[in-house]
């Protein structure tokens, strides 16, 4: 198979999309490849029966599991489905699995900038066609809303509320009445959305908030606000699960040491929540403590290890990585680490575990 | 589920038999589905008793229950007064409430057996026997209250966890809503009590038996036991009520044939009881703090009366889910948050959606806050855009108050409370807020309303709050002719009431009881007097306390405590025609506190500096008497205030008010008062800082002292300039607070007598911008530092 760096959804998931495809008996919305029993079963694990036997399907989110199932069902309805949340807590991840499981593609994507125009959301035209033939559809560039319309799948629109309030609201009459008019082919321009067809925004609640959205698009879609991992064990967990995956996918053959990745867990947790597990309140730094960035930094801590240093992961490197991520923007987080870290010694340097936790911490404190 | 039900093959299966002569029903508290489930079995195992689980005192009570008139909520309050210390060396109060809604089961086995006319009985140890037989923190002894009716063993341990992990489920509550209370409504009674014991059964199987002997479950399950096998002697059919938990533990007694009955302790007469009580949905809420049954009680009575009322389970979940979230949708509204038709639309088809999803035949409550959750908020959820999830709580909750119909056994303090709300039009039926507006002396009847909220205070009710009003405590607003008060009745007002019937059987008997008492036992005359301001309020006179009150006055030894107590009096004495109270014990105690304080006035000479405002304010208080009601102990004023002056290490405040007072007696002594300043003047920083509370003292008991000859005010000035920024820093409260009394028309002569030392106009000086701190220490300096050069050359 081709290698890619990072496969969509349905590419890195198909054996499972096909076992449960196989299996799948559940009533289903009209279009969409798996029924929403079927879907949710996708993202959230569990067995499946196939004609090899029962089989197992890998969980892909974790947290809020009713919210996953308003999701679903928000998509088998009328309204669009907006998710909100701080960066980094798999809002993107989320859409794509939903995309993948309901219309099999999760690719249908715009990402919204603050340069995105309409022609990027509903269509464009091939100049070259329509100078020669004029306006029609051969000469129609259609982009993910139309599609989207047309092919009855779900269009992704990723960090909406980055675009300028105008371009956003050309979405509100194609959500209302499921109609697009292409006026340049005249009578033939009118598209009609067929089933199946939906609308997945995001939204991250630190740049441009959703409160610019206009209450006319707000009223066009369900929100689902998506909160950081609370429990630090998962938090462990998908540390470990997502650095292995991006491992194999990096040909690096490195084994997972879980002790950092609990260090690494518990930093984020506690920075994040600004306390420890003690109850300390710590400050809280500026950037953003999301677990996709502990990913990150443990990715690339193995890939240090892998490339330049002996096969164990380096404390030293660590703590490095840890600083170059947290103090992004803001050089005042790079006190806030040491106080945390400050803190964190004198908790966690002679309990249980203390060996890893000193020498973590005491590297960390020499940090410029 | 059907893990459990696999799980269950290998439990112990209690026998649903409809011929054998005791059926052991399992209920959860509150549960609709199990009195809908049970109303069933009733019919079809047509019993000759019904006996719940349930304290056996409170058996004279179940008519009480049962009775057409009382409305739900109710509870039968318990308490135990631990005399004979059998639980602790404390001898502590006990209580509990045994809530009843419409879908309690017990309460349907109750109604169901009146209706069949056969007998119903509580079966379960005294509500005594169960604390004494109770380790400390367990059961019933956990925490300050409890109910009776304490589910959380259903949701403990491990079990339940597993199996919302494997079920793919939020919590306990959702994992029951979902098996328990909707789906059981569609099996028959032989399946879902099999499903109940099975669940029951594998909880049990968790919790070992230290534990439950620790909370009194094994000593009650043997009462029980005995009970039901007392009953099969005399009943050929009986039909057995308890909470799904003890089903195993009465089965194995039953069938082990070898049940003793438990020996059980001598309460003396009147340390244990119970009475109904009417209850709240708000209280009966397992969210309230301790698990007493279902959360959203509301919203499960309301599944429970729409299977009634229509007389089948079919689309009720769905049916009152949608009420529910229209309602909301409503008050939504009301607050003006967003919620138009289309969200509630929107909301509705999510939730059926979701119980499709779920396999749930019917929406429940947890698809209705999920159909909230999506479409009402819009934007991130937080705790201001999820205002609609507390509507919805709030309207799941319920905020009704119960009734009990049958008055006879009402204790006599609630029916006294019921009876004077009933009086004053009070709306007394609703957990609602109520506010209450009232004109003191518009009329006898707006007094009397003021009175009783007064007397519902003294009683610690929490039933009323005052918010606005004179404060005759502090002596604040005393001319205040309204009152402003909000109201609630909540479980809390009957368990206050009824904690109170061992001191009146009606509230003002209480009330008075409560002040003898506490006058009794006192010896301070500031508070004795507080107690009067009390007494005042709630409309009690005390002539047996007469001379309680004469006793504490001439014992107490702290005079500022007699001088506060003076205040008071005083307050009181001329505000007691007002108020239509009786006048002449606050005008004895008045002139006994007067005498005494004449006596010993030099003991408030040497005072810290917190006391001295309220001292300066006694002596004054003592000035206006001599002016007013005891004129002729004028000249015995004069000489004690004279001494006072004289006193050694006297505090400066007090110094000041009391020269102040001779000033005020005669003109003369102005000159006292002049000198006396001076000598601070000419002090060091410390002593000058004196002056400062002199000063205070001094114009607060006879501010036209400044207006004579301008001396004052320039000393005042000299005062002012010669200190350094810091300490004139320090004195500035006590300067602040000289010159607080002044009238506007005294400013304004202050201002006048200023300009003419300095220059300008009083106009500028009261109304001209400050110049900033800053610029004049700046220009304070550049003076100064010119002002040298100058001398230097």
């Amino acid at each position: 198979m081709e290698q890619f760096i990072k496969p969509p959804v349905e590419v890195r998931y198909k054996e499972e999309l096909d076992m449960l495809r196989f299996a799948d008996n559940g009533r289903k919305p009209e279009n969409w490849v798996l029924s929403p029993k079927a879907v949710r079963t996708f993202i959230l694990g569990g067995e499946v029966m196939t004609k090899d036997g029962e089989e197992t399907i890998s969980r892909k989110f974790y947290g809020n599991d009713a919210l996953v199932e308003r999701a679903i069902i928000t998509l088998a309805g009328s309204r669009g489905l907006m998710l909100v949340g701080e960066p980094g807590t798999a809002k993107t991840m989320l859409s794509e699995l939903l995309c993948a499981a309901i219309s099999g593609v999760s690719t249908n994507t715009v990402q919204g900038t603050a340069g995105t125009t309409e022609d990027m959301i509903k269509y464009s035209w091939n100049y070259a066609l329509l100078l020669s033939k004029g306006p029609c559809r051969e000469a129609l560039v259609a982009a993910p809303l139309l599609i989207g319309m047309e092919k009855g799948i779900i269009a992704r629109f990723e960090e909406i509320t980055r675009t300028p309030a105008e371009i956003q609201d050309s979405l509100i009459s194609v959500m209302s009445d499921q109609i697009l008019n292409i006026p340049e082919l005249g009578d033939d321009g009118l598209v009609l959305s067929r089933p199946g067809f939906n609308i997945i925004g995001t939204a991250n609640t630190r740049d441009k908030g959703v409160n610019e959205m206009s209450g006319a698009l707000k009223r066009r879609f369900n929100f689902e606000t998506v909160e950081p991992v609370k429990d630090v064990r998962l938090e462990k967990e998908i540390i470990i699960r997502e650095a292995e995956d991006l491992a194999k996918a990096g040909h690096i053959d490195a084994s997972i040491d879980t002790d950092v990745a609990e260090l690494l867990a518990v930093t984020y947790h506690e920075l994040r929540e600004g306390r420890t597990e003690n109850g300390t309140v710590v400050q809280k730094p500026n950037a953003v403590m999301s677990t996709a960035e502990a990913v990150s930094v443990y990715y690339q801590t193995i890939s240090h290890a892998w490339y330049l240093g002996g096969d164990k992961v380096s404390l030293d490197v660590l703590a490095d990585n840890l600083l170059g991520a947290v103090c992004k923007e803001n050089k005042d987080d790079l006190n806030t680490l040491r106080g945390y870290f400050r803190t964190a010694l004198k908790e966690k340097g002679g309990s249980k575990g203390g060996n890893i936790w000193t020498q973590y911490l005491n590297k960390a404190l020499l940090l410029r | 589920m059907d893990a459990v039900s696999q799980q269950g093959t290998s439990a112990k299966v209690i026998p649903f038999d409809l011929n054998a002569p005791f059926l052991l029903f399992p209920v959860r508290h509150h549960s609709p589905v199990c009195s809908y489930q049970l109303i069933k079995t009733i019919e079809l195992y047509q019993p000759e008793a019904v006996l719940i689980e349930g304290p056996e005192n409170a058996n004279e009570l179940v008519q009480v229950l049962a009775d057409e008139r009382t409305t739900l909520p109710a509870a039968i309050y318990y308490y135990y007064k631990d005399k004979k210390k059998y639980i602790s060396d404390e001898g502590k109060d006990y209580k509990c409430y045994y809530p009843f809604l419409y879908s309690s089961p017990e309460y349907n086995a109750l109604k169901a057996a009146a209706k069949m006319g056969i007998p119903a009985f509580f079966i379960d140890l005294p509500y005594s026997e169960i604390l004494i037989n109770t380790k400390e923190n367990e059961g019933l002894l956990k925490g300050d209250e409890q109910s009776y009716a304490d589910d959380s063993r259903l949701a403990s341990g491990q079990f339940y966890k597993r199996l919302c992990e494997k079920t793919g489920i939020r919590s306990f509550e959702e994992f029951w809503e979902k098996y328990f209370e909707i789906e059981g409504l569609n099996k028959t009674p032989e399946e879902f009590v099999r499903a109940m014991h099975t669940y029951c059964t594998l909880t049990r199987s968790g919790e070992n038996e230290e534990k439950l002997k620790a909370d009194a479950t094994l000593i009650r399950e043997q009462h029980m036991a005995f009970n039901i096998s007392e009953a099969m002697k005399v009943y050929k059919k009986v039909l057995v009520v308890t909470g799904g938990f003890h089903s195993l533990g009465l089965y194995e007694l039953l069938q082990s044939g070898n049940i003793k009955p438990v020996k059980q302790h001598t309460v003396p007469k009147g340390c244990t009881g119970c009475f109904p009580a009417a209850y709240s949905y708000e209280a009966a809420d397992a969210l309230h703090g301790y698990a007493s049954g279902m959360s959203y009680p509301y919203f499960y009575d309301s599944v429970f009366l729409k299977v009634t009322e229509q007389g089948s389970p079919v689309g009720v979940y769905d049916e009152v889910s949608l009420d529910m979230l229209t309602r909301c949708a409503k008050e939504c509204k009301v607050k003006d948050l967003p919620a138009a038709i289309s969200d509630v639309t929107a909301a509705h088809t999510l939730m059926h959606g979701l119980a499709a999803l779920r396999n749930i035949s019917g929406c429940g409550i947890f698809e209705l806050f999920d159909g909230v959750t999506s479409c009402f908020i819009k934007g991130e959820k937080t705790i201001s855009t999820a205002m609609p999830l507390e509507i919805l709580k709030k309207l799941a909750t319920g905020d009704g108050v119960g009734r009990i119909g049958d008055t006879a056994h009402t204790p006599p303090l609630v029916a006294d409370f019921e009876s004077k709300c009933e009086g004053f039009k009070l709306k007394y039926h609703s957990a609602v807020v109520q506010e209450k507006d009232i004109s003191l002396f518009k009329s006898e009847r707006e007094l009397e309303m003021s009175r009783f909220f007064h007397r519902m205070e003294q009683l610690d009710t929490y039933f009323a709050e005052r918010l606005k009003g004179a404060d005759l405590h502090s002596g604040k607003d005393k001319s205040r002719v309204r009152e402003v008060w909000r109201y609630r009745r909540s479980p809390q007002v009957d368990s206050a009431l009824i904690d109170h019937t061992a001191d009146g059987f009606t509230i003002e008997e209480a009330c008075r009881n409560i002040f003898s008492s506490r006058l009794n036992r006192g010896s301070k005359c500031e508070l004795a007097a507080q107690t009067a301001v009390d007494c005042f309020l709630c409309g009690i006179e005390l002539k047996d306390e007469q001379q309680a009150i004469s006793d504490i006055i001439s014992s107490d030894g702290d005079m500022l405590s007699v001088g506060k107590g003076l205040i008071l009096f005083d307050m009181l004495y001329n505000l007691s025609r007002l108020y239509e109270y009786d006048s002449t014990s606050p005008r004895g105690y008045l002139e006994m506190c007067f005498d005494r304080l004449i006596g010993a006035l030099n003991d408030l000479a040497d005072i810290p500096d917190e006391q001295a405002g309220d001292c300066i304010e006694i002596l004054k208080r003592l000035y206006a008497l001599v002016d007013t009601l005891f004129g002729e102990k004028r000249d015995i004023l004069y000489a004690a205030l004279f001494e006072l002056t004289t006193a050694e290490d006297i505090h400066p405040a007090v110094l000041g008010a009391g020269v102040g007072l001779l000033y005020a007696f005669d003109k003369k002594n102005q000159r006292l008062a002049e000198d006396i300043m001076r000598g601070y003047l000419n002090g060091d920083v410390e002593i000058k800082a004196k002056g400062a509370a002199y000063l205070r003292g001094l114009f607060s008991a006879s501010r036209d002292i400044v207006f004579g000859d301008n001396d004052f005010l320039r000393m005042t000035d000299k005062l002012i300039i010669s200190m350094p920024q810091e300490e004139f820093m320090e004195i500035l409260p006590n300067m602040r607070l000289a010159f607080s009394g002044f009238t506007p028309q005294e400013i304004s002569r202050t201002a006048e007598a200023i300009a003419a030392v300095y220059g300008g106009s009083a106009d500028s000086l009261l109304y001209r911008e400050a110049v900033d701190e800053g610029l004049f220490m700046f220009g304070r300096e550049l003076d100064s530092e010119l002002s040298s050069a100058f001398e230097r050359t």
